[in-house]
């Protein structure tokens, strides 16, 4: 999509994501991350800075919130006046919801953020400019900016080596994000092109995805109706691009965060249960 | 040029004299020129073997970066190791892996690796080559005679075999293989082999309706964390056979396994058996189904142990143990575990065993506790790290019983607490060999430093000390070539010691390659292999590309009649300490281990699970404490024990008892690279070596320690700022009655 198509086309893009938005999607790319598995132990988040060339800010950087965690685990306590949490802690899996009807997007002054056919946030990188407009526009607050250059910093010889080769390395003055480690979405769309197939669910999947330990996420394409994730949005009843989901069972677990805000993120969370018969 | 000319060379001499032309039909990239003599000009038209530029590869091997044995598949692109996945073949892991097991890349490519032979002269560590090393080496060998010792980590396979056999050769005992870890379920695996007679059962939480973990953290760092995370997915599911599992966790600070309770009792550590007794006497009076096994002797001792007097004991509520112990009777079937705050007292076996009572009481032997598979080849068996050795090993250098100590895969300079006189004890020991990959605190108190390979650049083989379902043997092979040409493999190193020792046995093997393939073609010609395939060249390429070897299966049986008979349990009076009034809880934790992990960036960035702090050391206290105190979030405390002190930041928290100050391991690197030194503080360092009476495994968490506040500090470094949602539901929880209504669980 050149600049071009865009300034051109503009009133094609203004379309609402209740009206489909502006694409005739060739996949919808999509998440279930069910929360009553999630252990909160940081391996999904660990696996992400393997796959995706993150940079390691170091302590000081870390303190200023310039951490590059594209996928990061929230852990909250309940809000009580127990002397102690004896509910245990709830962790929360965040990165970029992928959302259909980004907030991040029209604010870019460059179009450097833009809506790809898969329904993913893509970030071309040599177009940004690093407004950060997009990050400050972002409610789930999952938009990394590089304030500076960590090539020597964070891969001094020889740790460059373990370096990603399908995906670059970000450099100062660039807004970077969960891809839903598209480099992989890129490979496995490729080979089926040249098998002339559609993607089969489950024959690749994200970093995060891969390495749960207790399988809590689930990434795949909800256009394929008999992919798995496809299933549980259905089973628990939640759609797209509304702003309050309409259950026939109001108990059903699966909920998206901030969709009140007419976002509509491609991640569907599965409550956190607790057992309070004991 | 001398020599036969590789490929690769004679295209190299075409393209400078100018013959490449002849290659017709090749479109030599414009960009690439060929210049003698300039190594990193690489044309794609010649790629090396097996290479194919743009395309990654998977190769089957084994992650090293804790005990579990999980099976890896390495991606390996333009020869390059680029990223670990798990094995979905491996039994243990079923293709998943830990954020450790993903940070094994930093490892491999860590900036402050050993890439050459060191020795000590005139108080330093000086770069040698292997040959003077190795002159060096041989003749303090041959001057120690019997006098030589081996201090690794847990170790298995076929280099373990190789150190039995090399100590075997210079008449020195096999207690001279000194196996140290301390993150370890020693005592544990000695109460059930000597109640269950098999020391490392099955537990298969996914048949289990409730768990009941006295700080067990499986989720984190006992055992088997990936294997049993694996199995929490399907305990956590619905659609198990026995619904939706529920998890009790009693522990005296809140562990990430702790964090994922339905219901987390705060106990003081140290109390855990009491309450087992509390729970057994609880049970066999309210439940019309429990065993009843025990010997009148026990149960007396049980009769003594009311609710009211365990809470007590535990210092926690009443209330909390009854609903534990109604739990207990209404879901069945359950599994009772124990983990390092119940091992770590001078009474950790007794707690243990009355954990254990409370399992054969509640029936959960033979349901949920099942034999495990005893692997046919003892000679491979996983020799589990523990601290007893630690201990015997520093009494056997304080009596000058070695005069060469070779050290690999443990740094006990940095776990062995300053009491235990290890240092001085190691000033007794005539020549120090490390076989390391790091410059970690015992590497360089070495005299010889022997550069290691990384795990991606050797061969091996591992037994797992836990495995359920199936029996295998696990493999290990190298994923790349050596980064640096001057490192070696382990079993390499092995086998140019016994070479010299037996050269009739062991003088044929060119390396230990040659020595693995063999070895391998061995097993395949016991009986004891599921499918041998036809020939050993199959055989072999199927090991290498599953990474693991198919065991037959061989139950263990467990003892006809479980005993309780001979397990006394007794349980000491709680000490009380006006000058020392804390509990020290020095806590393992998932991510930098026990200090192993420091040197990875990736790790050290990845906030701790409960507190989120990053690249920091922090004592956790509750609120109650800290008032006590008169500390605040973030403030610099001193937290001393009658065997020194040591000074961080207090971090205020709930999930703590408030008997209790715990303190994460990991930090407190006096060497160790970059990443490690210099970071924070150890709290191995401060403990008092006491010891289990009956294992002789060191009291981890018999410490009692006071608090000393020394004003403000900065903040700490860490993800997130608040401790709640503040109203908001980002994570929204329900009762599982919803979920039975939805689900059916």
């Amino acid at each position: 999509m050149s600049l071009s198509n865009i300034l051109n086309n503009w009133s094609h893009y203004r379309r609402g994501a209740e009206e489909g938005g502006h694409h005739d999607y060739e996949h919808r790319w999509t998440m279930a991350i069910n929360l009553d598995k999630c252990i909160g132990c940081n391996a999904c988040s660990v696996a992400c800075y393997s796959e995706n060339n993150l940079a390691v800010v170091g302590k000081a950087k870390f303190d200023k919130g310039q951490a590059m965690h594209w996928m990061r685990i929230e852990r909250y306590f309940d809000e009580s006046e127990k002397e102690f949490p004896d509910s245990g802690a709830s962790f929360l899996p965040m990165m970029c919801q992928q959302c259909g009807a980004a907030t991040c997007e029209p604010v870019c002054p460059v179009a450097a953020t833009y809506h790809t056919p898969d329904g993913l946030n893509a970030q071309v990188y040599n177009r940004c400019i690093g407004s950060r407009y997009c990050s400050n526009n972002c409610p789930f607050r999952v938009r990394y900016f590089n304030f500076y250059s960590y090539y020597e910093s964070s891969w001094p010889e020889p740790l460059n080596l373990q370096l990603n080769p399908d995906i670059t390395v970000r450099d100062k003055g660039v807004m970077e994000k969960c891809t839903f480690c598209v480099q992989r979405i890129r490979v496995a769309k490729d080979k089926a092109k040249m098998a002339d197939r559609r993607v089969i669910d489950g024959e690749f999947t994200t970093a995060c995805a891969q390495v749960c330990p207790t399988s809590a996420i689930v990434f795949g394409d909800t256009m394929d109706k008999d992919s798995q994730v496809a299933k549980l949005w259905k089973k628990q009843q939640v759609e797209r691009v509304v702003t309050k989901q309409n259950k026939s069972n109001s108990e059903l677990r699966g909920y998206r965060i901030f969709e009140e805000l007419n976002v509509d993120p491609s991640v569907m969370y599965m409550e956190r249960v607790r057992d309070t018969e004991i | 040029m001398n020599g036969p000319v590789k490929r690769r060379d004679f295209l190299k001499m075409m393209g400078v004299s100018g013959v490449g032309g002849t290659l017709a039909g090749c479109d030599l990239p414009s960009t690439v020129t060929l210049e003698e003599g300039k190594e990193d000009v690489v044309s794609y038209f010649m790629p090396e073997e097996y290479v194919i530029p743009g395309v990654g590869v998977w190769f089957a091997s084994t992650c090293l970066q804790c005990d579990a044995g999980c099976g890896i598949h390495g991606r390996v692109r333009e020869g390059r190791f680029l990223k670990v996945e798990g094995n979905p073949d491996s039994p243990i892991n079923k293709g998943k892996t830990c954020q450790m097991g993903q940070a094994g890349v930093q490892s491999h490519y860590n900036p402050d690796r050993i890439t050459q032979p060191m020795m000590r002269e005139g108080g330093k560590l000086i770069a040698v080559s292997w040959e003077q090393a190795n002159s060096a080496l041989k003749q303090k060998l041959s001057n120690a005679g019997k006098k030589i010792g081996w201090f690794t980590g847990t170790i298995s396979g076929h280099q373990s075999a190789l150190i039995t056999n090399y100590l075997d050769a210079v008449d020195a005992s096999t207690e001279s293989h000194f196996t140290h870890d301390v993150v370890n379920a020693a005592v544990w695996q000695a109460v059930n082999k000597d109640m269950l007679g098999d020391s490392m059962p099955e537990l298969h939480m996914d048949k289990a309706a409730l768990i009941l973990s006295f700080g067990a953290d499986f989720l984190g760092t006992w055992v088997s964390p990936v294997h049993f995370a694996g199995k929490w997915g399907e305990f956590r599911s619905a659609e198990a056979g026995a619904g939706r599992g529920t998890l009790i966790q009693v522990e005296s600070k809140m562990t990430l396994t702790g964090g994922n309770a339905d219901l987390w009792v705060p106990a003081k550590s140290g109390s855990e058996g009491a309450i087992a007794l509390g729970l057994v006497n609880y049970v066999i009076k309210n439940s019309p189904n429990a065993g009843n096994n025990i010997s009148s002797e026990q149960q007396n001792l049980i009769s003594s142990y009311s609710l009211e007097k365990v809470a007590q004991i535990a210092g926690t509520s009443q209330d909390y143990i009854k609903r534990i112990g109604d739990a207990l009777i209404k879901r069945s079937p359950s599994l009772v575990l124990a983990g390092a705050s119940v091992e770590g007292h001078e009474h950790g076996y007794d707690a243990v065993a009355a954990i254990m009572l409370l399992n054969i009481v509640l029936g959960n032997v033979g349901k949920t506790i099942q034999p495990s598979n005893a692997t046919p080849f003892p000679q491979l068996q996983a020799k589990p790290g523990n601290t007893r050795d630690l201990i015997e090993f520093t009494n056997a250098a304080k009596s000058k019983k070695f005069d060469v100590v070779f050290f690999s895969g443990s740094n006990p300079v940095f776990t062995a607490p300053d009491s235990l006189g290890l240092k001085d004890a190691l000033g007794n020991v005539g020549f120090k060999v490390a076989v390391s990959t790091f410059p970690d605190e015992t590497t360089m108190q070495a005299d010889l430093v022997l550069p290691l390979s990384s795990y991606a650049e050797d061969w091996g083989t591992h037994v797992p000390a836990y495995q359920e379902d199936r029996n295998i043997v696990a493999v290990q092979q190298p994923l790349m070539n050596n980064l640096y040409s001057d490192t070696k493999g382990l079993g390499d190193i092995l086998l140019d010691l016994l070479k010299d020792k037996k050269p009739d046995e062991y003088g044929s093997y060119k390396d230990y390659y040659a020595y693995l393939q063999d070895a391998i073609k061995t097993l395949r010609g016991s009986s004891s292999i599921k499918e041998p395939e036809a020939g050993d060249l199959q055989f072999w390429n199927k090991t290498l590309k599953t990474g693991l070897i198919d065991v037959a299966d061989q139950k263990n049986t467990f003892a006809s009649t479980i005993s309780t008979e001979n397990v006394t349990i007794k349980l000491p009076e709680e000490k009380t300490d006006s000058a020392y009034p804390y509990q020290l809880a020095p806590v393992a934790r998932l991510g930098l281990y026990d200090g192993r992990h420091a040197n990875l960036p990736w790790l050290q960035e990845s906030p701790d699970q409960i507190s989120k702090v990053v690249w920091d050391s922090w004592a956790e206290m509750h609120p109650n404490t800290a008032k006590k105190i008169g500390v605040s979030h973030g403030d610099l405390i001193e937290v001393a024990s009658e065997n020194g002190s040591i000074k961080l930041k207090a971090y205020i928290i709930k999930g703590v008892h408030p008997d209790t100050i715990a303190i994460p391991l990991g930090q407190g690197h006096e060497e160790f690279g970059r990443y490690a030194k210099g970071l924070g503080v150890n709290p191995l360092k401060i403990l008092t070596a006491r010891t289990d009476s009956k294992t002789g495994e060191l009291a981890m968490y018999a410490t009692r320690v006071k608090v000393t506040a020394l004003g403000k500090e900065d903040v700490f470094v860490r993800l997130g700022g608040n401790d709640t949602q503040v109203g908001r539901k980002f994570v929204r929880t329900i009762p599982v009655e919803v979920l039975k209504r939805t689900e059916g669980a």
